[in-house]
């Protein structure tokens, strides 16, 4: 493993690259892509109900309005889209599955003619029993959600029990369950739910796309995963993938939001039918609420048993996740979950599962936190008053039972070092915990004033890294007289700062300077059309080729000036940008080098690497493919006002072992947003549907963290345990920054007074509410 | 309905034509290729759009662009001048002040109003000079550091 052996640039802060262009207001967004003049503006007439058969009329009319260009429905296009299971229609054909489906899609002058055009359309609906939560799909005899679901491409691949509306199910054992529960000396059952989320990016979904002269599309889109989303379109519009060029550009936000295709594909189909003309496609904010994604609600039972001196015996876990009316982009999401179902300890016992819930409601995506922020929501929560039970210190009997280095935790895993301990104690440090205090039991007498009571809580979380086959990486460098140092990564920059960690890197690697660096934004057509990179862990992948790119360029520079200096490259190196030799001590600057050759060879040299990395276990199983667990772990110190119910963080504490913070400042930039959202997540949102149709549709009716929100104290904690495979000893932040937050923060209010919430969000409700339940059992 | 205005738009007189329902978003967006002034909910509820109107701040999806005939506006694109970028600008680069950036061009603007009324604004005044703008990568510490050292290195 290499360590830095430039300190000015790896592990040094580094600003971010795209920051000066982002804050002048050059950086060009979704909204900014302007193609031609003469762009055509597609809109997009969505379903109102959740179950209903249904018929489109008077589209002639629509089709022959002033100014329309083209216009498409189900019934012109019947296809499907998916990557594993092709379980959504691109536009609906006979019926709808969800409020929020594509019905119909049109391009015409301008996106006020496209809106006249689609409200001629008239949409008669013949309502269908509709399956709303978890609670009816799952029961017996009652409506299915995808009668045909059998016959959808892909359906072979899930574990599913369709008649049940379970989409998906994953279960992980070890050990004996029924023998853990036996040694137990206690046992404690309890449910908890999490609501549905939305991703809410700043910038909403959109982008243009264009048929070229030769019948392929291009599209240049604000999107995460521009190849995964390539070869989804090209599949439901029957075309090869690489007849579909996509040309990513900056990204206002994704969160998982942006990963897979929702109303792209209809952007695709229309574009194919304008005559070449580029089509621009941009959700207005309701449509971005309501057309898109949303994040999967949770509906959780967890039983675990312990012996009387805290030792965890058995752990028996079903986290169901109500996906919406599509599991398709929720299958990674369910992987993750049944890797960390068991929180971060070391049960001998234990039954995970992890099932996908068809509804009728939005399909959902990933959202940051994947899961495992609403896994610890439940198993965070759970330990503490287990720990209470045993009148143990809920910290002692967390340490007693954290997973240790060496730990065999699945059949192909066995537990590295980890930051979980550290991570814990830092956490509470960084509060100024109190450990004595005890919980709180009110004993208010009647009549007496409310009051503003406090607490302190605390979480530890753990989030597996799996590298899916999809995790692949390509960097190509360039290096040559007009652009100096050109790099393409297949990833995309949505603001966690890839292009920054390229750069840092590749000058770090060549040892040239960072000005000379320029990250182009991603192409698809650069790559083979079965190219699937990653979308996430980016650091991990796109890392590990960089080296491997940077380490090619190296030689390739050296190899062309040791030919001239008839010396051998072993002698020579590039420092500061200038070519050595030890042996010979001749130097050479390389942009003079790049200017006009050397030796005999007289015409400037352009330099040209690309390199690929794999997974290392590409194929293989689910287990096989994870790589680490990231550890962080939240405390939060809350005040609680008996009065309202209401809450104030005090102070919130988030630690995250990154292995090796290449960037320290950047990663404090990421934990701290992480720390914000989850609040936000935590106490503020919800997506309310109201008979299956999504009734928060901006940021009044679903309100997102702003300044007011914020708590009082912020302490971003970085933790350094290397990741030995990772590069230079680096894990990858992301999701897992989101994990321990929201049982920190309902640890804390529990202690505060004493009531414990097991749904999120925490509404000032929800607490009023407990408290007078709790007031009214006492009395 | 057409009407001609003008506009005193980053310093410079701008004459254009606008239907009387154009907001003054789109004017600067579609009309003056103004595209670092975002469209985030066109319900003046994001502050993405913010602009300043006459020196105060405003959601520009919620103002006509008619009404703001004659009235000098600021946007994040004239915020630096020859001699370099503006202290706000730099110190957001700096302080890692921008994540995804979609939020940075309002919030630049609303943190120039600030500096405007108040030379060196506390940490709660800031907090509520930002809280009509949303920031969904939750980078708002670092935004609030970022205009805290800008105002301190303020002359």
């Amino acid at each position: 493993m290499m360590i830095s052996r430039k300190p000015h640039v790896i592990g040094k802060p580094f600003p971010l690259i795209e920051a000066q262009k982002k804050l002048t207001g050059v950086t060009c967004y979704a909204g900014d892509e302007t193609i031609t003049p003469d762009m055509l503006h597609a809109r997009i007439l969505f379903s109102q109900r959740p179950s209903a058969r249904f018929r489109l009329d008077n589209l002639d009319a629509a089709r022959h309005f002033p100014g329309v260009a083209a216009l498409l429905t189900g019934q012109d296009l019947a296809t499907r889209m998916g990557q594993t299971i092709r379980d959504r229609e691109l536009l609906a054909v006979e019926r709808v599955y969800f409020a929020g489906q594509p019905l119909a899609v049109i391009a015409a002058e301008t996106p006020e003619i496209a809106d006249e055009a689609l409200a001629l359309i008239q949409v008669t609906y013949e309502d269908l029993p509709a399956v709303l939560d978890i609670e009816q799909a799952l029961t017996p005899g009652g409506p299915q959600v995808h009668p045909d679901f059998d016959d959808y491409p892909g359906a072979d691949a899930l574990n599913a029990d369709p008649q049940q509306n379970i989409a998906h199910s994953l279960t992980f054992t070890r050990g004996d369950i029924e023998q853990g529960f036996a040694e137990a000396d206690v046992i404690l059952e309890r449910s908890y739910t999490a609501a549905h989320l939305q991703h809410a990016p700043m910038e909403t979904h959109g982008g243009v796309a264009q048929r070229q002269p030769d019948g392929s599309l291009t599209m240049w889109m604000h999107l995460q995963a521009p190849f995964l989303q390539r070869k989804i379109i090209a599949q439901a519009l029957h075309m090869d993938p690489a007849q579909i060029r996509i040309i990513t550009g900056c990204v206002g936000g994704s969160f998982g939001g942006k990963v897979f295709v929702s109303v792209e594909g209809a952007l695709a189909a229309i574009a194919l039918q304008t005559e070449g003309r580029p089509v621009r496609l941009l959700l207005t904010r309701e449509e971005e609420f309501a057309g898109t994604f949303t994040a999967p609600a949770m509906r959780a039972h967890v039983k675990m048993g312990a012996t009387r001196d805290g030792r965890i015996t058995a752990i028996e876990a079903t986290y169901d996740w109500d996906v919406g009316a599509s599991v398709d982009a929720a299958l990674f999401h369910l992987q993750a979950v049944a890797l960390a179902g068991t929180g971060p300890y070391a049960i001998p016992n234990a039954t995970i599962r992890s099932r996908a819930i068809y509804t009728n409601l939005l399909p959902s995506a990933p959202l940051r936190g994947l899961g495992i922020a609403q896994v610890h929501w439940a198993i965070e929560q759970h330990v503490a008053e287990l720990a209470e039970m045993l009148n143990m210190n809920p910290i002692t009997m967390r340490q007693w039972n954290l997973v240790k280095g060496g730990d065999r935790l699945f059949p192909n895993f066995t537990m590295h070092a980890n930051g979980l301990q550290t991570c814990g104690l830092q956490v509470i440090d960084a509060i100024n915990w109190r450990p004595a205090a005890p919980a709180h039991s009110y004993h208010a007498p009647p009549g007496a004033a409310p009051k503003k009571r406090i607490g302190q809580g605390m979480a530890i979380g753990w989030s597996p890294i799996i590298l899916s086959d999809q995790c692949g990486s390509s960097v190509s460098i360039r290096i040559d007289k007009d652009n100096l140092c050109d790099i393409i990564v297949d990833g995309v920059d949505i603001g966690q700062g890839l292009y920054a960690f390229v750069t840092q890197l590749a000058s770090f690697e060549l040892n040239i300077p960072v000005e000379w660096i320029t990250v182009e934004p991603t192409d698809t057509a650069n790559y083979p059309p079965d190219w699937e990179a990653t979308y996430h862990n980016l650091l991990w992948s796109t890392g590990h080729a960089l080296l491997k790119a940077t380490a090619k360029m190296k030689r390739q520079i050296l190899t062309y000036l040791a030919k001239v200096w008839k010396e051998p490259i072993s002698n020579m190196d590039i420092v500061d940008g200038e070519i050595i030799s030890y042996a010979s001590r001749r130097r050479f600057p390389l942009l003079d080098l790049l200017e006009n050759g050397a030796g005999e060879e007289t015409s400037p040299p352009v330099f040209s690497v690309t390199a690929t990395y794999r997974p290392p276990n590409a194929g293989g199983s689910i287990d096989s493919l994870l790589q680490s667990f990231a550890a962080t772990a939240y405390a939060a110190e809350v005040q609680v006002d008996e009065k309202t119910g209401g809450v104030t963080i005090l102070k919130l504490a988030a630690a995250a072992d990154v292995g090796h913070a290449l960037n320290p400042e950047s990663v404090k930039a990421q934990i701290k947003g992480g720390m914000i959202q989850s609040v936000s997540f935590t106490l503020l949102e919800e997506m309310i549907f109201e008979n299956g149709v999504p009734r928060s549709n901006n940021f009044r009716d679903y309100p997102i963290a702003t300044t007011a929100d914020m708590p009082q104290q912020l302490h971003p904690i970085v933790v350094e345990v290397p990741q030995q495979s990772g590069p230079y000893g680096a894990r990858d932040l992301s999701h897992h920054v989101q994990v321990g937050a929201a049982p920190a923060i309902a640890n804390a209010i529990y202690r505060a007074v004493g009531v414990r919430i097991r749904d999120l969000p925490i509404t000032a409700q929800r607490i009023y509410d407990a408290m007078q339940a709790k007031r009214a059992e006492e009395a | 309905m057409k009407h001609e205005i003008q506009l005193i738009v980053n310093g410079e007189t701008r004459s254009l034509t606008v239907e009387s329902q154009q907001t003054l978003l789109e004017a600067l967006r579609e009309d003056l290729g103004l595209t670092g002034v975002k469209h985030g909910c066109s319900t003046g509820e994001c502050g993405a759009c913010s602009v300043l109107l006459n020196g105060e701040v405003v959601n520009s999806c919620m103002v006509l662009a008619v009404e703001a005939a004659d009235a000098e506006i600021l946007t994040a694109e004239g915020l630096a001048t020859d001699e370099g970028l503006h202290p706000l600008q730099k110190s957001f680069i700096d302080h890692h002040g921008v994540q995804c950036g979609y939020c940075a061009s309002g919030m630049l603007i609303s943190a120039k109003a600030l500096l405007n009324r108040t030379s060196r604004p506390h940490e709660e005044e800031i907090r509520e000079a930002l809280v009509g703008n949303l920031c969904r990568c939750g980078a708002y510490a670092d935004i609030i550091k970022s205009i805290q050292v800008a105002s301190r290195a303020r002359r």
